[in-house]
C-alpha cells in the first residue's frame, strides 16, 4: 500500500454562496514533486492556504504523516512538517539573511540550528550573502531566501506557490535545478503551484489540474499533457 | 554591537554622567539635563515600540503619568514604603500593559495609534475630574518620605545628584535593553516585526513577543515617569496628555528609532532647541516643526541615521585604504 505523507481529503473552502474549492482530494508521496496546475482563480492558492491552515476548511480533512491536523494552526502544522513559501516573496526584510535562516531553524527545534541554516543556504547558492540584509539582496535571491526559510527544519512538505513567479528564464531554470537537488536530498515531497509549464512539467512527478476549484485531471505528466479535457481548458494547442 | 562594545560604551557613558554631575556649577543647566535625561527614558520606551513593534502610539503619556500618580496615591494613602511602593507600581505596570497588549497589538496600523490616543486620553480626563483622589485638574504633590533606598532625600533631590540618578538609569535603561535585544527574544520581534505571517510560517508564535515589546516600552516610560515624579515631587493631568506622548514621539523621530539610543538624542536636541529658540522665538516649536520635517523629508532614519551613515562611510573609507 502507498504510504501518504500528506492527503487532502474532499477539502471546501466556501464564501458564502461561492464555493472556491469543493471537494478537492489530493496526495504526495515520499519525495514525490506534485505539479499544480489551472487558469488563475481555479482555487490553487486557496488549496495551499487550506493545507496550511492559513485558511479554516468548510469540509474536509489534511492528514499528515498520519494525522489528522485539520483542527490544528498554522504554527503547529509548520512544527509537525508542513511548510510554505509565498506567491510574493516573504522574507524579513530587515535581517541579515543567515540571522533569519537561523532563527527559523531554532524555532523549528533544529539542535544545531546554525549548522542546519548554513547547509540550506549553501545549497541554495546564498552562503555568500548570510551577513547582507535581506532587501538588499536582488529578486531571484529573496525568492531563494524565501525558500530556504521553508526549508529549515527538515519538513515532510512543502507547498511552493508560484516561486518561480517574476523571475527570469535563467533564474527559473536555476531554481527549477535547485528544487528538484533539494527534494531528493532533503526527502521532502512538494506541491508546485506554477504557471511555468516548462518548469512544471519539467520537474513533477505527477501532475494535478484545477478548473473553477476542482480537479479536473490528475496523473503523470505525460498522462496530463494527453487530457483531452486539460488540453481544452488549459493546456491549449500548443502544449 | 558586540557585548564587549556595549561594555565600554556603558562605562564611557556612566564616567561622563559623573564627569557632567560634578563639573557642572549651575543648578539650571543641571536641571535642564535632568529634564531631557528623564524625557530620553520617555522617548527610548516610545522609540522601542516602535522599533521592535514597528507600533507609532500617540498615547504612551499614559505609562509616563499613571506611574507617578500610582506612586503618589500609594504614598498618600499609606499603603507601603516608597520602595515598595516603587516596585509594586512598575511591576503592576508591566503586568497591566501586558495583559493590554495582547489585546491592542492586534489592532493594525492607524487604528492603534488611535486606541492608544483614546486610552490616554481617557485617563487623562479621569485624572482631571477625580478630584479627591488625583487632586483634579491641579495635580498632586508626592509625599516622599525624608529616605529612599537609604539615601537622603535632601541629597537625592540636589541638582547634581538628580541628574546622576536620571542619567543613570537612563544608561541602565540602554544597556539592560541593548542586552536583551541580543538575545533570541531581540530575534524573534524583529521577525515579527518585519513580517509576521512569515514569522508565523516559521513557527513563531507572533502574539505574545509583541505584547511582551508593549509591556516593555510601557515600563520603560513609567520609570521616565517616575523620575519625573522624584525631580519634580509633583504629578498632574498634563503627565498624561496626548501632547505629551506627541513630544516623546516627536523625539523618537528626530533622533531616529532604529538605533535604540536614537529617541534618547532627540529628547536632548528637543530641549536645547526648546531652551537656546526659545530666547529668541515665543513659537519656538514652529521652528522646531520646520526641524522636524527637514528631518523627516531628508533623513528618515532621524540623526542616529545620519551619524550611522557618516561613520559607516568613515569605517568603510578605512576599510578601503587599507
Amino acid at each position: 500500500m502507498t504510504e501518504f505523507v500528506m492527503q487532502a481529503e474532499d477539502v471546501a473552502i466556501h464564501y458564502g454562496g461561492v464555493k472556491a474549492v469543493d471537494g478537492v482530494s489530493l496526495t504526495l508521496t515520499k519525495g514525490q514533486i506534485r505539479g499544480l496546475i489551472g487558469p488563475n482563480g481555479a482555487g490553487k492558492t486557496t488549496v495551499i492556504n487550506a493545507i496550511t491552515g492559513r485558511q479554516p476548511l468548510t469540509r474536509g480533512k489534511i492528514i499528515l504523516q498520519g494525522a489528522d491536523v485539520s483542527h490544528t494552526d498554522v504554527v503547529q502544522r509548520r512544527k509537525l512538517g508542513l511548510s510554505r513559501s509565498f506567491q510574493r516573496t516573504s522574507i524579513f526584510g530587515q535581517m541579515p539573511v543567515r540571522k533569519q535562516v537561523e532563527l527559523a531553524a531554532h524555532m523549528m527545534g533544529v539542535e544545531d540550528s546554525g549548522a542546519d541554516a548554513d547547509d540550506v543556504l549553501r545549497e541554495l547558492g546564498l552562503d555568500r550573502l548570510s551577513h547582507m540584509t535581506a532587501q538588499d539582496l536582488g529578486y531571484g535571491e529573496q525568492r531563494r531566501l524565501d525558500l530556504a526559510l521553508a526549508l529549515v527544519g527538515r519538513p515532510a512538505v512543502l507547498l511552493l506557490d508560484e516561486p518561480m513567479a517574476g523571475l527570469s528564464v535563467q533564474e527559473s531554470l536555476e531554481l527549477a535545478k535547485h528544487l528538484q537537488a533539494l527534494t531528493s536530498r532533503r526527502d521532502v515531497s512538494v506541491l508546485l503551484v506554477e504557471h511555468d509549464m516548462d518548469v512544471v512539467f519539467g520537474i513533477s512527478d505527477a501532475i494535478t489540474v484545477f478548473e473553477l476549484g476542482r480537479v479536473i485531471a490528475q496523473g503523470s505528466p505525460a498522462e496530463v499533457r494527453k487530457d483531452p479535457r486539460v488540453r481544452e481548458a488549459y493546456l491549449g494547442s500548443a502544449a | 554591537m558586540s557585548i564587549k562594545q556595549i561594555s565600554i560604551s556603558t562605562a564611557t557613558a556612566l564616567g561622563v554622567g559623573a564627569v557632567v554631575a560634578t563639573a557642572v556649577a549651575s543648578g539650571t543647566v543641571l536641571s535642564l539635563l535632568t529634564q531631557a535625561t528623564i524625557y530620553a527614558v520617555f522617548a527610548i520606551g516610545v522609540g522601542l515600540l516602535l522599533r521592535q513593534n514597528g507600533m507609532v502610539s500617540f498615547g504612551h503619556a499614559l505609562f509616563f503619568g499613571c506611574s507617578g500618580y500610582a506612586v503618589g496615591i500609594i504614598l498618600q494613602m499609606q499603603l507601603m514604603s516608597a520602595e515598595l511602593a516603587i516596585i509594586a507600581t512598575l511591576a503592576g505596570l508591566l503586568l497591566i500593559a501586558f495583559a493590554m497588549g495582547l489585546v491592542m497589538v492586534r489592532v493594525p496600523g492607524v487604528a492603534f495609534g488611535m486606541l492608544t490616543l483614546a486610552i490616554g486620553q481617557m485617563f487623562f480626563l479621569t485624572a482631571s475630574r477625580s478630584r479627591g483622589l488625583t487632586g483634579g485638574a491641579d495635580g498632586m504633590n508626592i509625599e516622599w518620605p525624608n529616605t529612599l533606598f537609604g539615601v537622603s532625600m535632601s541629597v537625592l533631590t540636589k541638582p547634581g545628584s538628580m541628574f546622576l540618578l536620571c542619567w543613570t538609569t537612563l544608561v541602565l535603561v540602554v544597556l539592560l535593553l541593548s542586552l536583551l535585544l541580543h538575545t533570541r527574544f531581540g530575534s524573534i520581534t524583529e521577525a515579527v516585526r518585519d513580517n509576521e505571517e512569515r514569522a508565523r510560517f516559521v513557527g513563531i508564535r507572533t502574539l505574545l513577543p509583541r505584547a511582551a515589546v508593549y509591556a516593555l516600552s510601557a515600563l520603560v516610560t513609567g520609570v521616565a515617569g517616575l523620575l519625573s515624579a522624584l525631580n519634580t515631587g509633583f504629578v498632574s493631568p498634563e503627565n498624561l496628555h496626548w501632547s505629551l506622548s506627541g513630544v516623546a514621539l516627536m523625539m523618537v523621530v528626530v533622533g531616529g528609532y532604529k538605533a535604540l539610543w536614537g529617541p534618547a538624542l532627540g529628547a536632548v536636541v528637543y530641549f536645547l532647541a526648546k531652551d537656546i529658540l526659545g530666547d529668541f522665538a515665543s513659537h519656538w516649536m514652529a521652528i522646531f516643526g520646520v526641524a522636524l520635517i527637514t528631518v523627516i523629508v531628508f533623513s528618515p532614519t532621524g540623526i542616529a541615521g545620519i551619524l550611522d551613515r557618516v561613520f559607516l562611510g568613515r569605517r568603510l573609507a578605512r576599510a578601503h585604504h587599507h
